[in-house]
């Protein structure tokens, strides 16, 4: 049952044909032997068939945004049934949100997990043996594994430290700011003990815990002598911070980012050469995780170069996650010839205007 | 843009332009340049490097303030000739020329007045140096407690300005973010100031969004932030945030003076600088019946014209109409069972020239504890009221100036140990009187520095 058009690519292989993709996508989500028992149930509720109205990557959007419903779901139910030998190796299960609500639990699979990991490979080609440090969620986070096989392929080791972001969300809506603040010291006081005695060629950390090390001279100092490689994700870095981090902080050390997510098993790697205007450009790997950057309030696309909400799917025999609307705002930016969706650019939070509110008082 | 104004960054290594920036509008919408907003990571590394940089020598400072003070009255500073800064100030940022002239003065005459602002700070049982002879007997140094100060400005009056100097005169590094409605004046004092002899690294401007002020703010060992109730509640219980606030200043007329020969006094205090000081009056409370005082307040300040803020006539301030308009709603929302006698149909005066004239308005309420007689807004805007001497001090209470046109010493008493009360003016005193070496809000010394006890014998050679 499972087409060929559905196995991930090997060097050298033409581009799939992105109709013939979905078709065959649908055809294995959907058929009783290789579907999920989550999607198989789930189709019933639809009012369409996957198979026979699914045909292009546009049609996509019939599907509702189901990922809610995999706070609850036995994740035994999201295991395509047609998966079977290497194809069937769980690397493991990791879960998105839960800092504002009950968290979704997705299944990551071995071979897709090393194909995701290999989407920014040619960022590390030169790079060697290095170990690896890893300030960033530990726990149920996909991040931790994706920094282990990242230093397996360097000969190296992992180094981590423990970093709960749902620990640091309570304790901020009980305490205030300050109590993240000194969680967050907490993280930078055991990264900096790694760093001080262990040999860390590439770091990988999000862009606040980067800048928080950014304050720390010896630490800046350990970096440059030590690190080869920083990758960064797991939230916003506007250009200019991007700028000084790459031309005054850290120069020469070469600074990446990744934006990715759970409920897309994976990550968009950074475009090599100039971003827009200073800004990261992110290439999700089309056909397997496409993008869409749509207007919140008409749910339609932007145009290439407008700012809008991002939509991420996953569309593997691994997995089926369609429409998933993220918090996340971006710019949507042309993709490479021939992808599915869009790249995107600038991502961060809902981009917010001062208010005119009268206050009283003359200032 | 390319063209137009640029306000950049003036960091310890020189200007910044950052990607992050935000358009300079004129009064009509129009855009007129851009203001950088630089990241937190910028922030933090200016202040790193301000705290690295040595301070300058007492001596040299005061040298350098007083050299400033020319600098900024006549010098091109930041690509402005001194007339064109204040005809941008007014064209740009509605402020009337009149104001900012009035305000560039009032600077200038804090920057040369150092020297004698910090004697008359520093407590009379220390000296300002240790090398003084004094500390061989034993006595107390005046220290600092911290090393940069940050300024979180406003754009109201330029006059905002004349506070911060101290902090330099005491030896503070001072890290300026200005206001983005009128970052003019930030700019043409900071660039006087470097060019009179502060090194870059000791005096900073950096312009940034809400958020990254905040940061600002947590960086400085201390701060003065001004803005409105919002501010105050924000930062108020904060040790090292100095609030500036709605100011509340008040005028009292008890029933042993004649209001009619003080109306002047009484009007000059509620349109000074167009109103827009914390030190203007927004509430008035008199002995008997207030309705004669109010009416004549009324005519007064209703003669007032309507000009653009570039006139040289002009006293009003001139907004964007939309930011007017809000302004009279909102005056209308809180002004509910006030009598209006003076700008209660609108205030909202539009020019041809681009923006609308904030007109004055008086109203009457009738009760010492009415709501209004503590809403302060950003134009000449007075609540008239009734006071008795059994009302007490309590309606007289939150003023950062309050002038008591009255002559009973023991009702002045009572207002002096009013903690609530900042600045008490007696007689025929507007609310709005300024002079350098008097304190506006209790010295800066007495937040920025304290006194620490020294003995000492001879340690050899005299180190400088």
């Amino acid at each position: 049952m499972s087409s060929p058009v559905l196995d991930l690519p090997r060097a050298g292989q033409p581009a799939v044909d992105p109709d013939e993709y979905i078709a065959a996508l649908m055809r294995w989500h959907f058929t009783a032997s290789t579907g999920s028992p989550f999607w198989l149930r789930r189709a019933r509720s639809l009012d369409f068939d996957p198979i026979a109205d699914v045909r292009t990557f546009a049609d996509l959007r019939l599907f509702p945004n189901v990922v809610d419903e995999f706070r609850d779901v036995g994740v035994e139910d999201l295991i395509p049934r047609g998966l079977t030998g290497e194809d069937r190796v769980i690397a493991g299960v990791y879960e998105s949100g839960g800092t504002t609500g009950s968290p979704k639990r997705f299944v990551m699979f071995d071979r897709w997990m090393e194909f995701a990991l290999g989407w920014d490979e040619f960022h590390y080609a030169d790079l060697g043996p290095a170990n690896v440090l890893a300030v960033a969620p530990s726990g149920p986070h996909m991040f931790g594994e994706f920094a282990a096989r990242r230093a397996r392929r360097h000969d190296g080791v992992r180094f981590t430290v423990d970093l709960d972001p749902r620990w640091i969300k309570r304790l901020i809506e009980r305490d205030g700011p300050g109590a993240a603040d000194l969680y967050a010291e907490h993280i930078i006081d055991q990264a900096a003990h790694i760093l001080t005695t262990q040999a860390v060629g590439i770091l990988i950390t999000t862009p606040p815990l980067l800048e928080r090390m950014a304050r720390r001279d010896d630490l800046v100092a350990l970096i440059r002598k030590n690190v080869r490689f920083i990758c960064w994700s797991g939230a916003h870095m506007d250009a200019d911070t991007r700028e000084i981090f790459q031309a005054e902080v850290f120069p020469g050390i070469p600074l990446k980012g990744l934006y990715g997510s759970t409920t897309i098993l994976g990550m968009s790697r950074e475009r090599p050469g100039e971003g827009l205007d200073g800004l990261a450009l992110f290439d999700p790997p089309s056909p397997y995780v496409v993008f869409r950057v749509v207007d919140p309030d008409t749910g339609e696309d932007v145009a290439l170069g407008d700012r809008g909400q991002v939509v991420m799917n996953h569309l593997t025999k691994y997995a089926l996650i369609p429409n998933n609307l993220e918090r996340d705002h971006a710019v949507a930016v042309e993709p490479p010839p021939g992808w599915l969706g869009c790249s995107v650019a600038d991502v961060g939070p809902v981009a917010t205007f001062d208010d005119h509110a009268v206050i009283e008082g003359v200032y | 843009m390319g063209e137009g104004i640029h306000i950049d960054a003036l960091g310890p290594t020189g200007p910044y332009r950052s990607r992050h920036r935000r358009p300079l509008t004129s009064l009509s919408g129009a855009q007129i340049g851009e203001i950088s907003q630089v990241p937190a990571l910028y922030v933090r590394r200016t202040i790193a490097a301000m705290r690295a940089a040595p301070v300058l020598p007492g001596a040299q400072r005061f040298d350098a303030l007083d050299a400033a003070a020319e600098l900024f009255l006549t010098a091109s500073l930041g690509g402005f000739g001194p007339q064109e800064y204040v005809d941008l100030v007014s064209t740009a940022s509605g402020v009337p020329r009149a104001v900012v002239r009035q305000s560039v003065e009032w600077i200038a005459d804090v920057l040369r007045s150092q020297r004698t602002t910090v004697e008359l700070a520093m407590p009379r049982g220390a000296v300002g140096d240790w090398r003084d002879e004094r500390t061989s007997e034993g006595s107390a140094v005046w220290a600092r407690r911290g090393e940069v100060f940050a300024v979180h400005a406003a754009g109201n009056t330029p006059a905002v300005h004349g506070l911060w100097p101290e902090a330099l005169a005491l030896g503070y590094k001072v890290v300026v973010r200005p206001s983005a409605r009128e970052p003019y004046t930030a700019l043409r004092l900071v660039e006087a100031l470097r060019q009179a002899g502060f090194p870059p690294a000791t005096v900073t401007l950096l312009p940034t969004d809400h958020d990254v002020a905040d940061v600002i703010i947590a960086e400085a060992d201390y701060a003065i932030v001004y803005g409105g109730q919002d501010v105050v509640d924000k930062y108020g219980a904060s040790p090292t945030v100095i609030t500036q606030g709605p100011g509340r200043s008040k005028i009292l007329v008890t029933a042993d003076v004649d209001w009619r020969e003080k109306i002047d006094i009484i009007a000059d205090s509620v349109s000074h600088l167009g109103g827009t000081a914390c030190t203007c009056a927004s509430a008035v409370l008199v002995e008997g019946d207030p309705e004669p005082l109010a009416r004549a307040l009324a005519e007064r300040l209703g003669r007032i014209p309507s000009l653009p803020a570039d006139h040289p006539d002009a006293t009003l301030t001139v907004q964007p109409t939309a930011s007017v308009i809000e302004v009279d709603q909102y005056l209308h929302k809180v002004a509910g069972d006030a009598r209006a006698l003076l700008g209660g149909d609108t205030i909202v005066d539009e020019l041809a020239s681009g923006g609308a004239v904030l007109r004055p308005a008086v109203h009457l309420v009738d009760s010492s504890g009415a709501a209004q007689l503590g809403v302060e807004l950003p134009f000449p805007c007075v609540w008239v009221g009734p006071w008795q001497p059994a009302d007490g001090i309590a309606p007289l209470r939150d003023s950062l100036v309050l002038t008591a046109m009255t002559t009973r010493a023991e009702l002045i008493d009572a207002l002096l140990d009013e903690p609530s009360i900042i600045n008490l003016y007696l007689g025929d005193n507007p609310t709005t009187w300024l002079r350098p070496g008097i304190p506006h809000d209790g010295y800066l010394g007495e937040v920025l520095m304290r006194t620490k006890g020294m003995i000492r014998t001879a340690v050899g050679p005299a180190a400088a």
